[in-house]
This record gives C-alpha cells, sequence and structure tokens, in this order.
C-alpha cells in the first residue's frame, strides 16, 4: 500500500547548521493514525513543523499521496491537502467562532464555504452555539475543537496535530481523542505528536519513538506501551505519571 | 460659549480617523509606525491636483456642483489620485519596505520610513515649491446650523465622504473575505500562513488601502485648507495619537479616536490659544501611554 503521507530522510532547523530534525522518516497510510512519541527536545514539534513547511528543510522529502510537497511554503499546503493544528495560539482569539472558519474556509470555493461551516457546526454543535462569541472566550477544550474544526474545513487528506492535549484536562482530553477517532473512521488520516503518550496509543494505530531528531522505534500503537525498548527509550519514566 | 470649536473639531477629528486608519493598519499588520504616511497625504493632494489640471486643460472650466466649491472633476480627481497614491505605496513597500522587513528588524523598518518620508516630502517642494495650493479659490459662506454654529457646504460634504469611506472600510474589514483575512494576519501572522492565507496579498491590500485612504485625507484637508508639502507631516502626531488612543488594529477605535482628538485640539484653539493646538494631541497621546496603553478598543499583547 502506497502511504498517504511519506516522510524520507528529512533534516530541518530554524538556523542553518543546527538541524532539529536529523533524518527522520514516518510515513502514514490512508485512515491511519499515526502517533510520534519522543522526550522533550527530541525534534517532535519540529518534524511536524518542518512537514507543514514552517521550518526550513535542507534535505529530505516529504510526498503527499505520492506528489512531492517538500518545503512547499505553510500557506499553499492546506491547498495541497496537508491541515496543521499547531499547539498554541491555534485561533485567531478575536475573530469570532464562525469567522474563524470563514477565514479558514478561503481556500475553498466560494459556495461550497457556508455548506461546509454547516458541517462543521453539526460535527462540533458546542461550537455552533457560540459561533457569535469571540473564538477567544472559548474554553480550551473548545478552542481545541475549533482549532480541529478550522483544519477540517478544507477537506485535507492528512491532518496533522501537534499536543492537541497540551493543558486541557483529563476530561476535554478524552473528548478531543475520541473527536479524533471518530474523523478517522470517516477516513482521514491523522498525525498525532503527543506527550500524553497512553492517551494517544489508547487511539493510535502505529507509533514513532522519536530520540535526537530521528525515529528509533516504529510499532503498532497499543503494543508499543508494553514494548521494554521504547520502556527504556522514552516510555519508562513517564509510565509512573 | 461659543460653541463653534465643537464643528470645527468634528470635521479635522474625521480628517484625522480617516488618516489614522491607515497608520492603524500599517502597524498592525506589518508591524511597524509608518512615518511617511502623511506625505502619502500630501502626495494625494498633489496628485489629486495634478489631474484636476489636466482634466481642466482638456474640457476647460466646469461648473462647481450645488453650493460646493468644486465640480465633478475633483470628484474623478480624487478616484485617480487614490489608485496612483495605492500604487505608489505598493511601490514603497517594493522598493524599500519589504526588503527591510525581510531582515526581520522593524526599527531599521521604522528609520527608513523616517527617510522616507523626508525624500517624499522634498520631491514635493522640489516639483510644486512649498508655495500654498487650493483646488478652488472660490470663496464659501458658512450657513448657520443653530446653537452659534456655522459650517461651509464642503465642510458637510467632507463629513458625508469621511462617514461613508469609514463605514465601507468597516464593512470591508467585518464582512469580506480579505478584511478577515487581515484581521486574522494582524492576530496571528504564523497561524495565518497555516490556515493558507496569502501573506503577500495581504501586505498589498494594506499598502493598497491605506494608501488610498491617506490620499482621499490629503485631498479632503487641501479641499477644506490649502495643499502644502507639509501638510501631511502637520497630520503625523494626531493622526499616530488617534491610532494609539483607539487601540493599534482597530478602525472604529481610530475614527472615534481622531474625533476626540479633533475636538480636543479645537477646544485648546478655543478655550486656551492657538499655540496650544498641537499640544492637545501631544498630551492625550503621552496620557493614553501612561495609563491605557492599549487604547480604548485595543487589546493587550498576550
Amino acid at each position: 500500500m502506497t502511504p498517504i503521507l511519506d516522510v524520507r530522510g528529512l533534516v530541518a532547523g530554524y538556523e542553518p547548521g543546527l538541524n532539529i530534525v536529523r533524518g527522520a522518516s514516518i510515513h502514514a497510510n490512508e485512515a491511519e493514525i499515526v502517533v510520534v512519541l519522543g522526550p522533550n527536545g527530541a525534534g517532535k514539534s519540529s518534524l511536524i513543523k518542518a512537514i507543514a513547511g514552517l521550518v526550513p528543510v535542507s534535505a529530505g522529502q516529504v510526498l503527499l499521496d505520492g506528489q512531492d510537497i517538500t518545503a512547499t511554503p505553510a500557506h499553499l499546503m492546506v491547498r495541497k491537502g496537508l491541515a496543521f493544528v499547531p499547539q498554541t495560539e491555534n485561533i485567531f482569539p478575536l475573530l469570532t467562532v464562525e469567522e474563524n472558519l470563514r477565514v479558514a474556509g478561503g481556500v475553498l470555493a466560494r459556495s461550497e464555504v457556508s455548506p461546509r461551516i454547516d458541517e462543521m457546526f453539526s460535527m462540533f454543535p458546542d461550537l455552533a452555539r457560540q459561533r457569535r462569541l469571540a473564538a477567544g472566550s472559548l474554553s480550551g477544550g473548545q478552542r481545541q475543537m475549533l482549532a480541529v474544526a478550522r483544519a477540517l474545513i478544507v477537506r485535507p487528506r492528512v491532518l496533522m496535530l501537534d499536543e492537541p492535549s497540551a493543558g486541557l484536562s483529563p476530561k476535554f482530553v478524552e473528548m478531543v481523542f475520541a473527536q479524533l477517532s471518530q474523523i478517522r473512521r470517516a477516513g482521514l488520516t491523522i498525525v498525532l505528536v503527543e506527550q500524553n503518550a497512553k492517551a494517544a496509543l489508547a487511539i493510535g494505530d502505529r507509533a514513532y519513538v522519536l530520540v535526537e531528531g530521528r525515529e528509533a522505534h516504529e510499532g503498532v500503537a497499543r503494543s508499543l506501551w508494553d514494548d521494554p525498548v521504547v520502556a527504556e527509550l522514552y516510555l519508562g519514566h513517564r509510565r509512573a505519571s | 460659549m461659543n460653541l463653534q470649536f465643537i464643528a470645527d473639531g468634528l470635521i479635522s477629528g474625521s480628517l484625522i480617523g480617516l488618516g489614522a486608519i491607515g497608520v492603524t493598519l500599517t502597524y498592525s499588520i506589518l508591524r511597524f509606525s509608518n512615518f511617511a504616511h502623511g506625505d502619502l497625504m500630501a502626495w494625494g493632494a498633489y496628485a489629486a491636483l495634478t489631474v484636476l489640471g489636466a482634466i481642466s486643460a482638456l474640457l476647460g472650466t466646469v461648473a462647481p456642483i450645488g453650493m460646493l466649491s468644486f465640480g465633478w472633476p475633483l470628484v474623478v480627481a480624487a478616484l485617480v489620485a487614490m489608485a496612483l497614491v495605492g500604487g505608489m505605496a505598493l511601490l514603497l513597500d517594493w522598493v524599500l519596505f519589504a526588503r527591510l522587513r525581510a531582515k526581520g528588524q522593524s526599527i531599521i523598518v521604522v528609520m527608513a520610513s523616517f527617510g522616507a518620508s523626508m525624500a517624499l516630502r522634498s520631491l514635493l517642494e522640489f516639483s510644486f515649491t512649498s508655495k500654498p495650493e487650493y483646488f478652488s479659490r472660490a470663496i464659501q459662506m458658512a450657513l448657520p446650523v443653530g446653537f452659534g454654529i456655522r459650517v461651509t457646504p464642503d465642510q458637510v460634504a467632507m463629513l458625508l465622504v469621511t462617514l461613508v469611506l469609514v463605514t465601507s472600510m468597516h464593512l470591508f474589514m467585518s464582512r469580506s473575505q480579505t478584511g478577515r483575512e487581515m484581521r486574522a494576519y494582524s492576530q496571528n501572522p504564523a497561524l495565518a500562513r497555516v490556515v493558507g492565507i496569502d501573506v503577500a496579498r495581504i501586505v498589498r491590500a494594506t499598502w493598497l488601502i491605506g494608501g488610498a485612504l491617506a490620499c482621499a485625507a490629503g485631498i479632503m484637508v487641501g479641499v477644506l485648507v490649502q495643499i502644502r508639502p507639509l501638510m501631511g507631516l502637520d497630520m503625523l502626531l494626531p493622526m499616530f495619537a488617534a491610532a494609539i488612543l483607539g487601540g493599534i488594529g482597530s478602525i472604529p477605535g481610530a475614527v472615534l479616536a481622531g474625533l476626540i482628538i479633533g475636538l480636543s485640539e479645537a477646544a485648546a484653539v478655543q478655550l486656551i490659544g492657538a499655540e496650544w493646538r498641537a499640544g492637545a494631541a501631544f498630551v492625550i497621546l503621552m496620557a493614553v501611554l501612561l495609563i491605557r496603553p492599549a487604547g480604548l478598543f485595543g487589546v493587550s499583547e498576550r
């Protein structure tokens, strides 16, 4: 099976000669949730940002559905079918909930925007009730929902999320992850960078453990939790928490 | 007490507010204080004067509209000049500001805008001399409107034009996709790229709109007062005071603050003395920076 997203030997960093991602290779198949784990500073966020075109790439390739999209400018990535939800500041707080969706819908044909917003509101009824409120007034969990809805509105092939559970209460983490599972069932491919390994592995299909900017281990998500190699690489000191 | 200062203040305040929209847009979207903004006003007035001269040369004298001091050629000249100054602002960005912005140090861009301001002003003085010019030398009678206040038909017309421009601008920013994208970009440039907003397009829209509105304000000052190379420089402090008092990025804020500053200046002239006029904007600017740095409608940096 040809992967939808295929990242090959990616090298990337903010400054020339200071690479944070050092030859990472990961892939994601159709309708699969791929989890990227790793200790702090392993380059997880930088990897996902480099794929999204936000960190300069110096070597390697990113293929989306067989098409080379390496170093495509970030604003063109959504048009290629790759949507990204950053970890923090992932909504426009002074725009209303609906305006946040409308801004993102600019990529779609004009006649498609309003029906698509309605679809998002039926998928996230909580947001529909607050559509006219400033997005900055939403709770943490609702903001995350809005960020996901904002990414989904363009019908991406691949949805990438950087630590969607960060700063959320356990109840909201459960809610967000349940939503992601549901979105995957609709056929979307999801790449999830997470610190919350337990919750992420519970919904993931496959997982990578990233160490020092490249993947050190790959496996089936559910079995990774019990893998002694992974425990030593990363999970060991997390499991007690 | 003579209430004339209220009418005078509202009229000059609306022009300050119109100019301040460009200042506040440039500041919130391009993230620098453009000190050349006032000179775009002056260039706008001279551009309209030049186009008006060309129309008059081609068609001869055209009768004024109703009780106004000008005819439709000025309306046409104003529209042409707005397009020209919008284009000039784009050119200025392409030649100067975009290159410096790419280096990422906003203080250099601010300094460059000082340089651009001086160059633009000198070019006007070189081309048109510093002698004041007028769109029309017709004398207008001020009509009484009650409470001892008198206004000229031109003043009423300019107030209405400002109202139309400000309302259109507000609708554009709140209802159009480009307006929403401009607001989104000013809040979070990185996220704007992630959601697919073309930054180059937003920057172009900002310069075009800022330049065109500065031009409109310059022409209106020209109609109501006179056209001089220094006219933009004189408006610079009140416009910045209005942009800051209104809250950076807020268009209704800039307009309301423009009116407050216009009224304060006119009140200072009538109640204290004409030499205190410029002081009013300065005092308001200082007070806002000390008491409420985010301005009336601004949001503090997160």
